[in-house]
């Protein structure tokens, strides 16, 4: 009666120090993807600062495509907007859809204003044009590496909150699962088609 | 005292505070079986003439309470250390700490990390991780981590908006001293010693702050604080007996450091005048209270159990002139410096410089050249204890790094191109054979950006480069773990290329993946196996003999050497120091020589970096390039070596 007695005292400590052990692992993962974020952050705001200068710069030169112009600042508000209100919530299912969604499109615009900047030498040539495209085109890639961080870190917090003792603790403690950052592989660097 | 010396002390002192500890537990042992007795012990004896007695000790009682104070006890403590295991993050994360990243542009944050960075410079450390405490709207900071690899600096959300940075560089320069001093690993195992006491209030605490309706937890809660205030008793006790001399040490230390005692002041009494002062709202405070910079506790405690003496005597240390009077402070946020614009990368990289001479460094001290030199007496005495003369260095050090490069290693993408660039040979064909294997070691973007970065890397001077491998590790911490494997590889790729490695080179990686990994893999802590030399005489021997070879050209040159190195150490140890031929110094065996020493007592270290400093200099004087070898080694031994800055050419 008495070795009962330990024992059960000695499983409900065994059993409150696993449970917290897993409560921190989650906290752990889920602070790490967050963190993880901020990387991806500060680069997007850096794109998004980069292309008001783009937009100025080329403006000069394509007095005719105001439409283009323009298509490229309004997709940089929005993606903006939507970055903003992500890092507010990493890793929340709509808020990084959202994202992913006005990065695509800004990405779309911008490839079609390279490409209708392809027709103006003089543009091209000028060096300020041309110190911003390979800002933007490292700030891409940066962006791309701290993506990749991002998607690692938000896997490793799901599997861990789906695997099986921890699933019941996780919706006990409510931890949401994590949304990856996709950005469409298909439509990112589609090569312009000239048509003639 | 030297840092050695320092260090000896800090861990006799492990000693002392473990006996405390088990003077707590037996005090609390009792204090519990009297609880239990008074509530269940009245058992009347009768004896055989129906007398009753009343005895004062029953066994079984004792027993039962004894065995239920010291399972909790043991659990909370066993439970605390495992989670410290991580380092300093681990408490950052504790206190709620959010970490700063690398290449913030928020001004305020901005402003701690270009403090935080010029000191680990002028240090010789790597980039601690800096976190900040957002809720806490009182002025506070601390320092934690097992070593200088894996500390953590946190300042509060008021520290950074309501001091300016001369008064953030004095609050700064007293926690790196606690980092150098030791202090952080002997603060680590005293909290988690003394979480198994306080156990029932930190979680008595962290029940009674959760939320919700018809919710009994905060009840609980009470009563938990209310039987734990006996532990919190004994371990008020034993923080301040540990902690409170120190902080007058770590102040005097913080104006060695910076040469300007009102910065220090300045804080202290900023503290004092505002109204939230330096008290913190986590509920874990009390654990973490002797790692502080000022008490961060809301009771006033003072006398015996403050674990921080008082503010006006701190302050009337570095400023005699102090009134006692603390002018009001209203919570008003200091404006940051701007931050300035960073410079657009150039469309096309700079022509290249025409390539310098390569002087065989055996020539160099004889021929009338001037490089930078530095006496080999003066090298030692400086670790662990940089001075304002490095901190001043360190800011124009860093300020005179290329932009391009900075900016690079802020960020993990950057980061990992820097490194390798900074390992890609000199030699056009041996690069290029580098670069094909890094491009199938990594992806296109990573190549490209190293190859973008490698011009501005011929440019700067030797001294830059650990200071620059310094400042990367933040973002490198970043990286996910398999971006951290492939990292890794690439280096290792680098590394094994078909040619004649440069030993800095070869020690530069070893910095960088020494700090890196136990972020990423469960790295064992490292324990002190040798506390004699003579065990440890034949890595003596690689190491000094790698050196001696890295240093001179020709072999009776370099047995010269050896031998200046090696008859320190044998004194020492009372054995013969091996000298051996080139072929058995290589790569892997200084290795394995250098992870034997890195586990030996500080003494040791003291004499084997003694020993190398003597080896590697000729006729006595240092040539920058052997400086910075000379710091690469004692890096890899946990000793941090300030930059050496150069003395004018004779």
């Amino acid at each position: 009666m008495v070795i009962g007695l330990i024992v059960i005292v000695l499983l409900a400590f065994f059993g409150v120090l696993f449970v917290v052990g897993i409560y921190n692992a989650l906290v752990t993962l889920r602070n790490r993807y967050k963190n993880a974020y901020a990387q991806i952050d500060v680069q997007l705001k850096r794109r998004y600062d980069l292309i008001p200068n783009l937009v100025e710069t080329a403006k000069g030169y394509l007095a005719h495509e105001r439409g283009t112009l323009e298509a490229v600042i309004a997709a940089r508000n929005a993606a903006a907007s939507a970055n903003s209100r992500a890092a507010q919530n990493p890793g929340d299912a709509s808020a990084m859809k959202e994202l992913s969604g006005a990065e695509n499109a800004l990405t779309g615009t911008l490839g079609r204003l390279f490409a209708i900047a392809e027709a103006y030498p003089d543009l091209k040539a000028n060096t300020t044009m041309m110190a911003l495209m390979e800002e933007l085109t490292s700030t891409e890639n940066k962006v791309s590496f701290a993506r990749q961080a991002y998607n690692d870190s938000v896997m490793a917090y799901n599997t861990r909150r789906e695997v099986f003792p921890s699933n019941i603790l996780a919706g006990m403690f409510n931890f949401a699962p994590a949304e990856l950052f996709v950005i469409e592989a298909a439509e990112q660097r589609e090569a312009p088609k000239v048509k003639f | 005292m030297d840092f050695f010396e320092r260090q000896d002390k800090a861990r006799r002192k492990t000693k002392l505070l473990v006996f405390y500890f088990v003077v707590a537990i037996c005090l609390l042992i009792l204090a519990a079986y009297a609880a239990v007795f008074a509530i269940f012990g009245r058992k009347e004896v009768y004896d055989s003439l129906g007398e009753s007695s009343f005895t004062l000790w029953q066994g079984d009682l004792f027993f039962w309470s004894a065995l239920g104070t010291l399972t909790v006890i043991a659990i909370g403590s066993l439970v605390k250390i495992h989670e410290l295991a991580s380092g300093g993050s681990a408490v950052a994360q504790m206190l709620d700490g959010r970490l700063v990243n690398s290449n913030t542009t928020e001004a305020h944050e901005r402003k701690l990390l270009n403090v935080v960075e010029e000191m680990a410079i002028a240090s010789g450390i790597p980039v601690p991780e800096v976190y900040l405490l957002e809720n806490e709207a009182g002025i506070n900071a601390f320092a934690a981590g097992h070593s200088t690899g894996d500390a953590a600096i946190g300042v509060t959300r008021g520290g950074i908006q309501m001091l300016s940075r001369d008064q953030l560089q004095g609050v700064i320069g007293h926690e790196f001293s606690h980092i150098l001093n030791g202090d952080m690993r002997l603060n680590l195992r005293l909290m988690g010693l003394i979480f198994g006491i306080l156990c029932l209030t930190v979680v008595g605490r962290v029940l009674l702050r959760t939320r919700g309706k018809k919710n009994p937890l905060p009840l609980l809660g009470l009563a938990l604080i209310v039987i734990g205030f006996i532990g919190v008793f004994f371990g008020r006790l034993i923080q301040a007996a540990v902690s409170r001399q120190r902080e007058f040490l770590a102040d005097a230390a913080s104006v060695q450091f910076t040469r300007n005692p009102d910065g220090l002041a300045g804080a202290l009494k900023k503290i004092g005048g505002l109204e939230s002062g330096s008290k913190l709202e986590s509920p874990h405070a009390q654990e973490a209270s002797h790692l502080f910079f000022a008490n961060g506790l809301r009771s006033a405690v003072t006398g015996l159990m403050a674990t921080h003496p008082p503010l006006e005597e701190r302050i009337r240390a570095l400023d005699p002139a102090f009134d006692g009077n603390f002018p009001e402070v209203t919570p008003e946020i200091v404006e940051p410096p701007p931050i300035p614009l960073a410079e657009p990368r150039r469309s096309q990289p700079p022509p290249l410089p025409p390539p310098l001479p390569v002087f065989p460094r055996s020539e160099a001290a004889g021929v009338g050249i001037i490089g930078t030199v530095v006496a080999a007496q003066a090298l030692l005495p400086d670790v662990g204890r940089p001075t304002t003369r490095h901190l001043q260095y360190a800011a124009d050090l860093r300020q005179s790094l290329p932009e391009a490069l900075k900016s690079a290693a802020r960020d993990p993408l950057g980061a990992s191109a820097l490194i390798y660039a900074l390992l890609l040979s000199n030699d056009p064909a041996a690069r290029e054979k580098q670069v094909a294997d890094l491009a199938t070691a990594t992806s296109d973007p990573i190549v490209d950006e190293t190859l973008t970065i490698w011009p501005a890397t011929q440019n700067i001077t030797v001294q830059a480069k650990i200071p620059l491998v310094d400042l990367a590790l933040p973002a490198l911490r970043q990286l996910s773990p398999a971006q951290f494997h492939e990292f890794r590889a690439a280096i290792r790729t680098l590394i094994e290329c078909d040619r004649q490695i440069d030993l800095f080179e070869y020690m530069l990686q070893k910095i960088v993946l020494r700090h890196l990994e136990p972020n990423f893999l469960p790295v064992p802590k490292p324990v002190t196996q040798y506390y004699d030399l003579r065990p440890l005489a034949a890595d003596c021997g690689v190491l000094l003999s790698a050196m001696a070879y890295a240093g001179q050209e020709d072999s009776a040159q370099a047995q010269a050497a050896f031998a200046r190195g090696a008859q320190l150490l044998s004194r020492i140890a009372k054995s013969e120091i091996p000298f051996l031929p080139k072929v058995d110094c290589d790569l892997t065996r200084l290795d394995a020589a250098l992870e034997r020493l890195a586990l030996s007592v500080p003494q040791i270290k003291k004499n084997v970096l003694n020993a190398c400093a003597e080896t590697i200099a000729a006729d006595g004087i240092l040539q920058g390039a052997e400086a910075e070898l000379l710091r690469a080694i004692a890096d890899s031994l946990d000793c941090p070596i300030p930059p050496f800055i150069p003395s004018p050419p004779v």
